[in-house]
């Protein structure tokens, strides 16, 4: 349907208030991709996949879930997806299975079908076991993965996951980034927000960038990268003020910016093979020790703070 | 479908915490039978049972006479059968009866002829029960002799100035005076417009029981307690964001709000339930005597509490909140309402306020059935106005209600 796109976002804007905290986002996710929506705390991710999911008016702009207009089907959209909200939103006192048949039965599922769809879902998020005790006494990461399940339990279409790996350990992430990856290659879509450019990039066909509301730059992993060109990101710690070898450095030729917090210096470069021996040589002459060096290659925080002029993590 | 879904989600989470569901119950039973001991001696029917066998059933004076006695303050009258006229004495002996009445036959015909005759009273009279008993008898006896005495007087008049047609004139006449003479003892200035024939259907006294009054006032008390429960589980539902996440499934607002709302009316109808249950077979209040009548005022008192848990939970942000909402309701809906205390004791427009509040309409309908004697029509207007009520609180809640 529609050209096999799952969700065509058309220019969603919302606001709180005077705070504008969507503004003119416009999107397409393809069915069967997952699609991650990346950007720091407060860029409107959040408030963009509440107008998806039907919980929040678009002030302006429209949007097409599996066909149906988010502002005048929201019904039909609310049959086809599968929400899982930051929050981790069910009932502590209730057990992981008795929190699943409830919200089994509120997207319409009822006994024998329930009961087997209940046992396939406490599967694939591991919590067999556990499926007897009340969720209030799981550890954070059980918790994210049966706040997780509650929205398959229908078998959506689409999938819509907001920041599921927030405050986990890293074994329970990697659980729901397999998970996910799982999912996908069952045939749902999937549309993920996070702010760890790590997950966007191992899990998505495609990725958006977000910040303040609007979507910066968009596309695959390797498109979105090529932005920053070959650039490679070299981040160096010195034994003094960051200002007693910082001009030196911008002066040299293949350094393109460069951003500093007291002692820690980041430089995007060109060609670090080439420049580094170079850095060195400017830190000799300015009678100043380089403590460690580190060189990452292109990736989706460099291209973050080459839109932006900011890092991701602490936008 | 999705409704009982939600209302049997919040009614597990409930009961979840058993001991709470407990203490809805235990403590507003514990508090009735408080309330019943401190009221009990001002209210037990402390008037002397008198033994009654009237061998003049048909006579219009041995009517008066036990008619009097039975608006006595002094004594209880229960008529016995002839059987038992052969043990009189054992029976006074044994203290059965303060005094036993035997009413002889023709005591009215000869009576209202001029004859002396004057029932039999038996008692032992060096007693105090006896000697009480006898003289508050002999003061009814007097009564209807006087008046006997009195219509004789006006119909010997009234012949001498125009014959009656005859003895059936004669006797409608006199049983007229006679009525008019009770009538006018009852009221003993006697004013001109003094004409009722009747008296006037007072309220039914079985205030005997003082679990009348303690039992429905506790239970509608505690109802506005019980609510605390469903609403601190909707206030906590809220707070988690899953009542928000419902917002995302397919399911409408209404759905939502009617799961909770029945949630909360069943909480406080199954409250009332028990408690009925044991005002009735532990403290024998006679919620039974009008069944239907007692199951509307449980459902309107439930639905008008759902929706004031409806709208406190939409009001406030945390569930210590909710406690403290629910007990300011309590406090205030109880005492304005009569719970504790009957409205009338505190004059006519204290009781004029108190019937602004809705449960003062729940307490005039269970006592309507089981302190004034009403049937299960009686409960028609309370009820009438508690849903009116329940409708408001409810607009409110809705027009209020957030999901986030
Ligand atoms: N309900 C709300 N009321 C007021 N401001 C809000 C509300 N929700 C979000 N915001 C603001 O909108 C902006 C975007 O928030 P959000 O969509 O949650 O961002 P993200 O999910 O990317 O962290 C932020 O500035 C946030 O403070
Ligand atoms: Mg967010």
């Amino acid at each position: 349907m529609n050209n096999g796109k799952a969700i065509e976002v058309q220019d969603l804007h919302r606001h709180f208030g005077d705070i504008k905290a969507v503004q003119g986002v416009s999107f397409d996710v393809r069915q069967g991709e997952i699609f991650s929506l990346l950007g720091p705390n407060g860029a409107g991710k959040s408030t963009t996949i509440s107008m998806l999911s039907c919980l929040l008016q678009p002030n302006a702009g429209d949007a097409l879930v599996m066909g149906h207009s988010i502002t005048r089907r929201p019904m039909e959209v609310k049959k086809a997806i599968g929400v899982v909200p930051q929050e981790i939103a069910l009932y502590p006192d209730l057990t992981a299975r008795e929190n699943l048949a409830f919200w089994g039965k509120m997207y319409g599922l009822r006994g024998k079908t329930l009961g087997r769809r209940i046992d396939q879902v406490l599967e694939i998020i591991g919590l067999v076991e556990q499926q007897k005790r009340p969720a209030g006494k799981f550890s954070g990461g059980m918790k994210r993965r049966l706040n997780i399940g509650i929205a398959l339990l229908h078998k959506p279409q689409v999938i819509i996951m907001d920041e599921p790996t927030v405050g986990i350990d890293p074994q329970s992430r990697r659980h729901i980034l397999d998970n996910v990856k799982e999912l996908n290659r069952q045939g749902m879509t999937v549309l993920y927000t996070t702010h760890y450019m790590e997950e966007a990039a191992e899990l998505s066909d495609h990725i958006a960038i977000m910040d303040q509301g609007q979507i910066v730059a968009s596309g695959t992993h390797d498109e979105l990268v090529k932005i920053v060109g070959k650039q490679d990101r070299v981040e160096l710690t010195i034994n003094t003020e960051s200002e007693r070898v910082l001009p030196a450095w911008q002066a040299i030729d293949g350094v393109h910016k460069a951003t500093a917090t007291d002692s820690i210096i980041t430089l995007l470069v060109d060609e670090s093979d080439r420049v580094l021996p170079r850095l060195f040589e400017a830190a000799i002459e300015a009678k100043v020790h380089i403590t460690s060096v580190t060189i990452q290659e292109p990736n989706l925080e460099a291209v973050f703070l080459h839109l932006t002029g900011r890092a991701l993590r602490d936008g | 479908m999705r409704i009982l879904d939600i209302t049997l989600k919040d009614l597990s989470q409930i009961v979840r915490d058993w001991k709470i569901s407990l203490f809805l119950v235990v403590m507003p039973f514990m508090f009735t039978l408080f309330f019943s001991a401190t009221s009990a001696p001002a209210e037990a029917d402390a008037r002397l049972p008198v033994g009654v066998v009237n061998h003049d059933p048909d006579g219009v004076l041995s009517a008066r006479l036990i008619e009097t006695f039975e608006g006595s303050q002094a004594i209880r009258i229960v008529s016995l059968k002839e059987a038992e006229e052969s043990q009189v004495d054992s029976l006074i002996e044994k203290e059965t009866y303060a005094a036993i009445v035997i009413i002889p036959e023709g005591y009215s015909r000869q009576l209202l002829a001029g004859e002396d005759i004057r029932p039999e009273v038996i008692a032992i009279s060096d007693r105090p029960a006896g000697h009480s008993a006898v003289t508050a008898i002999r003061g009814d006896i007097k009564r209807v002799l006087s008046a006997a005495k009195g219509a004789q007087l006006s119909a010997e008049v009234a012949d001498s100035r125009q014959p009656f047609a005859g003895d059936a004139a004669r006797q409608a006449y006199l049983e007229e005076g006679i009525t008019l003479a009770n009538a006018a003892w009852d009221n003993p200035p006697i004013s001109t417009e003094m004409k009722a024939a009747t008296r006037i259907d007072t309220e039914r006294s079985q205030s005997t029981n003082p679990a009348a009054q303690s039992s429905p006032g506790m239970i509608v008390m505690f109802a506005v307690f019980g609510l605390i429960t469903s609403a601190t589980v909707l206030v906590a539902e809220r707070k988690s964001q899953a009542l928000q996440r419902m917002l995302t499934t397919p399911v409408h607002r209404w759905e939502i709000i009617a799961g909770h709302l029945l949630a909360m009316a069943l909480v406080t109808f199954l409250q009332q339930a028990v408690l009925v249950g044991l005002g009735q077979f532990l403290l024998g209040v006679d919620y039974l005597s009008a069944p239907v009548g007692i199951l509307l005022v449980m459902a309107a008192l439930a639905l008008w509490t759902a929706s004031l848990g409806l709208l406190i939970s939409a009001l406030v942000k945390g569930e210590e909140q909710v406690i403290i909402w629910a007990m300011i309701a309590m406090f205030l809906f109880s005492a304005l309402g009569g719970a504790w205390f009957p409205l009338e004791f505190a004059g006519k427009a204290f009781s004029t306020i108190g019937h602004l509040t809705p449960t003062a309409w729940a307490m005039d309908g269970f006592q309507n059935i089981v302190l004034r004697g009403g049937g299960n029509g009686s409960v028609l207007m309370p009820v009438g106005i508690l849903m009116a009520y329940a409708a408001a609180f409810f607009g409110l809640a809705v027009w209020r209600f957030r999901f986030e």
